[in-house]
């Protein structure tokens, strides 16, 4: 999925938040969105997964505004995701069964998806029982379950163990060969942004100020607060 | 003290007797108690939903009211029944006043805020959640609704508990707009007021005993409710 964004604004009881002039994320694109705390980042997604509304400007959805047909594509997963007061396997059957997939295709899926990010074994759980990695990974299970074209990452990693976040990772990225969908993640670990994404978009107070392949705005930035960032020094 | 243990060895003979009058005011008390909290069930769940994830002018003030009236004193919203439906009322004309329609209405009036207030508070503390959930994984309005009641189904649950608690233990309501008629408005808890001034401690401990064991049923089933949980 294509996205455009024009001349997007966010104010909060008159304080600018995030002013965005125009940007463009390429189907297919896995973007990281980086920056330090306050940078709008999180405002930002929450506006492209239609959570939050812009207070001016306009993005577009493969040239299309947001509407119910692309609700339908797209997901979101949260750094602190809800999960559905029943089983796992309910909590990741769900998206199918709202999209009216046949009961033995959701059996098929859901299992084959357990399967490959090893928790089978808590398939009959209920959801509100578990650690947070495995929360993280059953959230994750239910967003991609029914193949989204576009799929936000919100600091999908930020509080969970790192064979959690291997796994998160791996599924993600496997997620990306196959289906091609356009990701967005948010992340403050720049090492995770070198591994997934092929584009990263560095934010500072509310606007966007590089945005480029992630080779290019990590490892040779030619901005003096990306670098700063990627460094390592405190930005203000 | 000697009272007492007699009175429930009378309670245990008369309940073992099945004797008819005592199983009428039984019978009627679970009536009128199921009738009005299914009645309020219906208005406060989704009144509830509303109220909790909806943001609207005068918000708080409604949610100001909502609590008070969950703790309305019970004579008053039956005297106030009472002169709505009484024959110089302005509902005279309906001819209820004195019978179980008449109790169900006033409990209607007691048990709504309750159930509505548990609601909202589940809702004000996860409808929001449960709202993005959906809309992220593209449940149109009618399946976000539902999964809003299946989210909340505890809350909802422990509100028609507590709506029906409050429905078969009130006294002073149906008391004032059912009159205690015997076999027609009798129920439970007017029946002990009345035999405790007659002193017949015997049938009073009876009907309490089966209050109770009603409590402890419904108790039951909320905590094993809980406990599938």
């Amino acid at each position: 999925m294509n996205i455009t964004i024009s001349n997007l604004t966010k104010s909060y009881k008159e304080k600018l938040v995030l002013k965005i002039d125009d940007s463009h994320v390429n189907s297919g694109c896995f973007l990281g969105v980086i920056g330090p705390n306050g940078a709008g980042k999180s405002t930002l997604v929450k506006i492209i997964a239609g959570l939050d509304q812009a207070t001016t400007g306009e993005i577009q959805y493969d040239s299309t505004p947001l509407n119910t047909s692309i609700y339908q594509k797209m997901t979101m997963v949260f750094q602190k995701p809800y999960l559905l007061r029943t089983s796992v396997f309910n909590n990741i059957a769900y998206p199918l069964k709202i999209r009216k997939v046949d009961h033995r295709s959701i059996e098929e899926k859901v299992n084959q998806l357990l399967e490959e990010m090893d928790i089978q074994h808590i398939k009959n759980q209920n959801a509100w029982t578990l650690s947070g990695g495995e929360a993280q990974k059953v959230a994750l299970a239910r967003a991609i379950i029914f193949q989204p074209s576009l799929l936000i990452l919100d600091e999908p990693t930020a509080n969970i163990d790192p064979a959690s976040i291997f796994m998160m990772e791996k599924t993600v990225r496997h997620f990306h060969e196959e289906s091609k969908a356009t990701i967005i993640i948010v992340t403050h670990n720049l090492q995770q942004a070198k591994r997934l994404c092929t584009d990263v978009a560095f934010m500072h107070q509310g606007n966007v100020i590089e945005y480029g392949k992630t080779e290019d705005v990590i490892f040779s930035s030619k901005n003096q607060i990306t670098r700063k960032f990627v460094e390592g020094e405190i930005i203000l | 003290m000697s009272e007492i243990v007699e009175g429930f060895h009378k309670a245990i003979e008369l309940l073992v007797s099945l004797d008819k009058e005592i199983y009428e005011i039984i019978l009627l008390s679970i009536y009128v108690s199921l009738a009005s909290t299914f009645i309020s069930t219906i208005l406060a769940v989704p009144l509830g939903v509303v109220i909790g994830a909806k943001s609207f002018p005068f918000k708080k003030l409604v949610v100001r009211l909502i609590y008070t009236m969950m703790s309305l004193p019970p004579v008053i919203v039956g005297l106030v029944v009472f002169l709505f439906i009484s024959r110089r009322g302005p509902l005279g004309y309906l001819g209820i006043v004195f019978t179980p329609t008449a109790m169900i209405i006033a409990q209607v009036l007691l048990v709504t805020p309750i159930i509505t207030g548990i609601v909202y508070n589940g809702t004000k503390e996860k409808g929001e959640e449960i709202k993005k959930l959906a809309k992220t994984l593209g449940a149109n309005k009618v399946e976000t609704l539902i999964l809003m009641i299946k989210e909340l189904r505890i809350n909802i649950f422990t509100g028609i508990v507590s709506g029906y608690g409050r429905a078969i233990s009130e006294v002073g309501a149906v008391m004032i707009v059912g009159g205690n008629i015997k076999g027609h408005t009798r129920v439970m808890t007017t029946a002990i007021a009345m035999l405790r001034n007659q002193g017949d401690y015997a049938m009073a401990i009876a009907i309490g005993i089966v209050l109770l064991f009603l409590s402890f049923i419904i108790n039951s089933l909320l905590y094993h409710f809980q406990l599938g949980e």
